[in-house]
């Protein structure tokens, strides 16, 4: 059994025998039944890995294979904004939003008597679900009626741009969407990074006369920079397939101008009925997907090294 | 069995004058049927009692599941891509699955169940279900059309009378109609209401399907009704059309500019047009079948008395304009397990009694596709109900066109990339005349044409 | 000299408390910032809620007629896109207990082998499951559709179940792997000397202390299974087998939906998860205690 599960974790590495006895797990390494332990432990993913992604990726790639798609994907017009927008979509959304839930996580952190009712407003975002929330963001945003004009008018009476009708407006409408979705639970991964620091390195600090600024800058930013950076990876590859906040806030509009690749790939896929189309709209992504799961794999192995 | 429903067929091509006699097919099998669900809760109850009669008349099981037109859609395109098909997937608007599927030959031709009624359909209907097929180098029917829906004007005659204007007097060509809303409008903002607009054009690339519609009617009104002809050539060469093309632009965008549209138009979604309606924003639109009315229905005041839906005006050269009609039926996917049961359900539905049973029972947002029908009977013209008579005599009884997707698939990108739509913001967002706008649009879609080929 | 030692604390202590008190208003202004943000599209969502379905874009701040109609609606299934709500409900349960279980389960057990059982080869896995990204989840539609149909799960619940467990855990080893760091090697080696086999090793000591990433990690795999629709619709055929998220879907089925009908579902939908979130929030809290008792 144990032989067979190395073969199906070997799919896609070659073996290699020096990094494997560089790392260090457990003090003298697996002994006994121990081993066995290790592999049964492997074994569910290794099962889930095997039915359901390798069938699943293989199609999908085998789907975009045609050199011919990509020909007629750059002969659309709007391809280049389309990948402009992903681009702004992504480093934009991202960075911005992870900044922020860095920052929030620490505003978390320190025990207030208010700042638990404040984290269960700050969570419903997230538990919203993701289509209503975002009809209602697009409704939020109408100019004519929509309650951010109302209240502008209410308050100062002035009345408010239409926003989805401009592309910066659109755009960025579409990324506070996705911001305002996803901040909450970045925020709880950071916040769970955060308390894991053991208090003992802040009482270290302390003891060595360390301010709240050193203590940031000497402990808390070196132990949650990994955590941070990873976020961030990660989040960039969940972005770059996210359809639903341009799909339902701005709908690609005004003129096509906000689409993102996922947005043009579903109506590759479903609405011209080109599902090949639109599978190879989705892996011309793949120049900036594959560095980003690269490194993700790489920081992975490193964190296990400093183990 | 495969015989037993051609002799159903077959009974259908003899009863011509009178209902096709249904012979039922005993052989008692199963055909998995995914259907699109209804705009109100009647087609549904309309759908499963039509499907009911039919398991108990033929002995066969129809295993059903309704589900909304997106999750239709986007099921019926992974089978038909990944060869796990349905016996038969029954739709309102098929036309983005259809032409290209036909196209790449995955679908069952049914021309044998759709044959008899050949003589008996709306020139149009017909027009709907057939396509080109790429390997067998032919055009054939790959639709079972059962119905048909056209798009009126839904127009708050109570507004109009508001503003001290009526309906009766409303130019009856193109261009002048729409413009007689200018002058609502413009007394209405005089009466105090602050944000009312006069005509709620769809001028948006976010769409769908409201803006192309839309540019489709605009384009027969100024006599660009053949940018598309049926053999599937594209005429952007044809001056007319382009002179129908640029007119429309221009009309359109003149009527943005001078404020009678939303400004929010430009970044319409098709739900949003509806919602701006039914809170009065605007006076009127163009819009799809009766849903509009229909949802309004509870609202008594509001279905009898305030909304006013009308027909088609004549066109610009003062003939009468075709409405744009599009077929929904069933069509069969190749590799279907059990096609002789899914044809002969078919069959059963397509039936004049039957269909009309159902589509009445589904309160006539869709209209028959045999126009012997509407004269059979006269609940579809019955004035009682005041929306229903006007949207029959636009779909049934007046010259009609199929939209373009049937006769070329390459029209579904046009409107997938919403070139219409984009002529509309670069003259109102990027400062181009109308003419350079079409000009743009016109050549992108001969790119998009010169991708398929016939033959 | 003593009485300018005293002063000089006087005078700080003053300066530290008005550095404190402004640093609190601060933090109040900030946390009120946030509520107003998290909340604005929240509120819209009440507002059409609470709306009769003829006055939902009327333009107010506030329902001029507000009711609860909306929820009656959805609670007594009186509207036919909420026929089977509860039923429904009791579905998406179903999915979204099982996919956080089997998430947590699978992910949790990965990391471990991976991390600290340092398993030979074992980092190809955690490299394996990153490729589950290299495509987005929403174009695997159709080979998930096919493959369902290989393995005869077609409309199974499981299907969707397996599916979102794909999906969700190489999220989950990604984020255990990560925070796993921070707890201690030698907790697991002094279990080890008194004679604890992986497994009691795996349950007593690491999963406890990896309690604030479980919680945030199956929440996520709840939501996750929760929103989802699209699998949803593709893998199920039957009324019957059908979840929240597609009766949520059948709203945008026509361009006339009871929008105040959605949102009310919407509202109730949102509930559960909130409630097992703040519910669970303990073990956030027992996983700092814990941190604090390892040294």
């Amino acid at each position: 059994m144990s032989s067979t599960t190395e073969q199906a974790l070997s799919v896609g590495r070659p073996f290699d025998a020096t990094r494997a006895r560089r790392r260090h797990g457990w003090f003298g390494g697996l002994q006994g039944s121990e081993h066995a332990w290790a592999v049964a432990f492997a074994l569910p993913y290794t099962a889930v890995f095997l039915f359901f992604v390798i069938y699943p990726i293989g199609y999908g790639l085998w789907m975009g294979s045609s050199p011919a798609l990509y020909q007629e994907l750059f002969d659309d017009p709007r391809y280049m904004t389309t990948v402009i927008n992903t681009l702004l979509y992504v480093g934009i959304g991202v960075n911005l939003k992870m900044f922020l839930a860095f920052m929030l996580s620490g505003f978390f952190i320190r025990k207030r008597w208010w700042s638990k009712f404040v984290l269960v407003l700050f969570i419903l975002p997230w538990a919203t679900p993701a289509l209503p929330a975002f009809m209602s963001i697009h409704w939020f945003l109408n100019g004519q009626w929509g309650m951010l004009n109302n209240m502008l008018f209410e308050l100062f009476g002035i009345d408010g741009p239409v926003y989805l009708n401009e592309h910066w407006t659109g755009l960025a409408a579409n990324v506070g969407a996705y911001i305002w979705k996803t901040l909450p639970f970045w925020t709880l991964i950071l916040l769970a990074g955060r308390m894991a620091v053991p208090t003992e390195l802040y009482e270290a600090a302390a003891v060595d006369g360390a301010g709240g600024l050193r203590k940031f800058t000497h402990v808390t930013l070196p132990l949650m920079a990994n955590l941070y950076f990873v976020c961030t990876l990660l989040d960039m590859v969940f972005a770059l397939g996210d359809f639903n906040s341009t799909f339902f806030v701005s709908g690609g509009g005004p003129a096509m101008s906000t689409e993102v690749l996922a947005t043009l790939g579903i109506r590759y896929a479903f609405t011209v009925a080109l599902p090949n189309l639109g599978v190879a709209a989705v892996m011309s992504a793949l120049p900036l997907l594959i560095p980003l799961v690269i490194l993700l794999m790489r920081k992975l192995r490193m964190s296990e090294g400093q183990l | 069995m495969r015989n037993v429903s051609r002799r159903s067929a077959i009974a259908g091509s003899m009863g011509f004058a009178i209902a096709a006699p249904y012979i039922a097919n005993a052989a008692g099998t199963t055909a998995v049927v995914w259907a699109g669900q209804g705009f109100v809760q009647e087609e549904d109850v309309a759908f499963r009692k039509t499907v009911d009669d039919y398991e108990k008349l033929s002995g066969n099981k129809i295993e059903l599941s309704i589900m909304p037109f997106q999750a239709l859609n986007q099921k019926a395109i992974a089978a038909l891509t990944s060869g796990d098909v349905p016996d038969l997937i029954f739709a309102g608007a098929p036309e983005t699955i259809l032409p290209q599927h036909a196209w790449d030959d995955k679908l069952v031709d049914v021309s044998d169940i759709v044959e008899p009624y050949r003589s008996r359909l709306s020139e149009t209907a017909l027009l709907a279900s057939t396509f080109y097929n790429k390997v067998q180098k032919r055009r054939a029917f790959y639709l079972a059309p059962v119905k048909q829906g056209c798009a009126p004007f839904h127009i708050w005659g109570s507004l109009v009378t508001k503003a001290g204007f009526t309906l009766a007097d409303a130019p009856n060509t193109w261009d002048a109609f729409w413009n007689f809303f200018k002058p609502v409008q413009t007394s209405l903002r005089a009466k105090g209401m602050r944000k009312i607009y006069g005509m709620g054009l769809q001028i948006t690339t976010v769409g769908p399907n409201d803006g192309n519609n839309l540019f489709q009617h605009f384009m027969n009104a100024n006599g660009g009704a053949g940018i598309v002809t049926k053999d599937g050539t594209l005429h952007t060469d044809d001056p007319k059309v382009r002179e129908a093309a640029i007119h429309s632009v221009e009309f359109m965008t003149n009527a943005y500019k001078e404020g009678f549209v939303p400004p929010e138009a430009l970044s319409w979604n098709d739900a949003d047009d509806n919602n701006a309606y039914h809170e009065r924003l605007f006076v009127m639109d163009l819009d799809g079948t009766l849903s509009t009315e229909l949802a309004m229905m509870k609202d008594k005041k509001a279905y009898y008395e305030e909304m006013v839906v009308m027909g088609l005006p004549n066109g610009n050269d003062g003939k009468p304009m075709p409405a744009v009609l599009g077929a929904g039926g069933g069509f069969i996917p190749k590799g279907a397990k059990n096609v002789a049961v899914a044809k002969d359900f078919m069959t059963y539905f397509m039936q004049p009694q039957v269909a009309n049973e159902n589509l009445k029972s589904g309160l006539g947002r869709w209209l028959p596709v045999l126009p012997q029908v509407i004269k059979d009977d006269p609940w579809w013209m019955d004035s009682s109900d005041p929306h229903r008579g006007p949207y029959v005599k636009e779909g049934v009884l007046g010259p009609s066109v199929p939209s373009f997707n049937g006769f070329n698939p390459a029209w579904g990108q046009v409107q997938a990339e919403q070139l219409w739509g984009q002529c509309h913001a670069d003259v109102i967002k990027n400062n181009m005349t109308p003419a350079q706008a079409v000009d743009k649009a016109f050549r992108r879609m001969e790119a998009i044409f010169a991708k398929v080929v016939f033959g | 000299m003593s009485a300018t030692i005293s002063n000089r604390r006087k005078r700080s202590k003053l300066y530290y408390r008005v550095q404190h008190y402004a640093g609190e208003i601060a933090c109040l202004v900030l946390g009120a910032v946030l509520v107003i943000w998290s909340l604005m599209p929240i509120y819209n969502m009440w507002m059409i809620a609470l709306n009769k379905h003829d006055a939902i874009f009327e333009g107010g701040l506030w329902p001029e007629d507000p009711t609860l109609e909306a929820f009656r609606v959805v609670v007594t299934q009186d509207f036919w896109y909420l026929a089977q709500f509860w039923h429904q409900f009791g579905n998406s349960f179903y999915v979204g207990f099982m996919v956080s279980f089997l998430t947590l389960f699978i992910g949790s057990l990965a990391s471990f082998t991976v991390g600290r059982l340092h398993l030979k080869n074992g980092w190809m896995l955690t490299n394996a499951a990153l490729m589950t990204y290299v495509i987005p989840a929403s174009f695997l539609a159709i080979p998930m559709y096919r493959i369902m149909q290989i393995y005869g799960l077609a409309n199974n619940l499981w299907s969707v179940i397996a599916t979102l467990t794909t999906f969700a855990t190489p999220y989950a080893i990604f984020i255990f792997s990560q925070y796993g760091k921070s707890i201690p090697m030698e907790l697991d080696e002094s279990a080890r000397i008194d004679g604890a086999n992986p497994w009691q090793i795996y349950f007593r000591i690491y999963l406890p202390l990896m309690a604030p990433a479980l919680v945030a990690v199956g929440t996520y795999a709840l939501l996750l299974a929760w929103n989802e629709y699209l699998y949803n619709f593709l893998l199920l055929s039957t009324p019957g087998s059908m979840t929240v998220a597609v009766a949520l879907a059948q709203f945008l089925n026509s361009d006339e939906s009871p929008w105040n009908y959605m949102m009310a579902t919407a509202i109730i939908y949102a509930i559960p998860p909130i409630v097992m979130y703040y519910g669970s929030r303990r073990y956030m809290a027992a996983g700092l205690t814990m941190g604090g008792v390892k040294g």
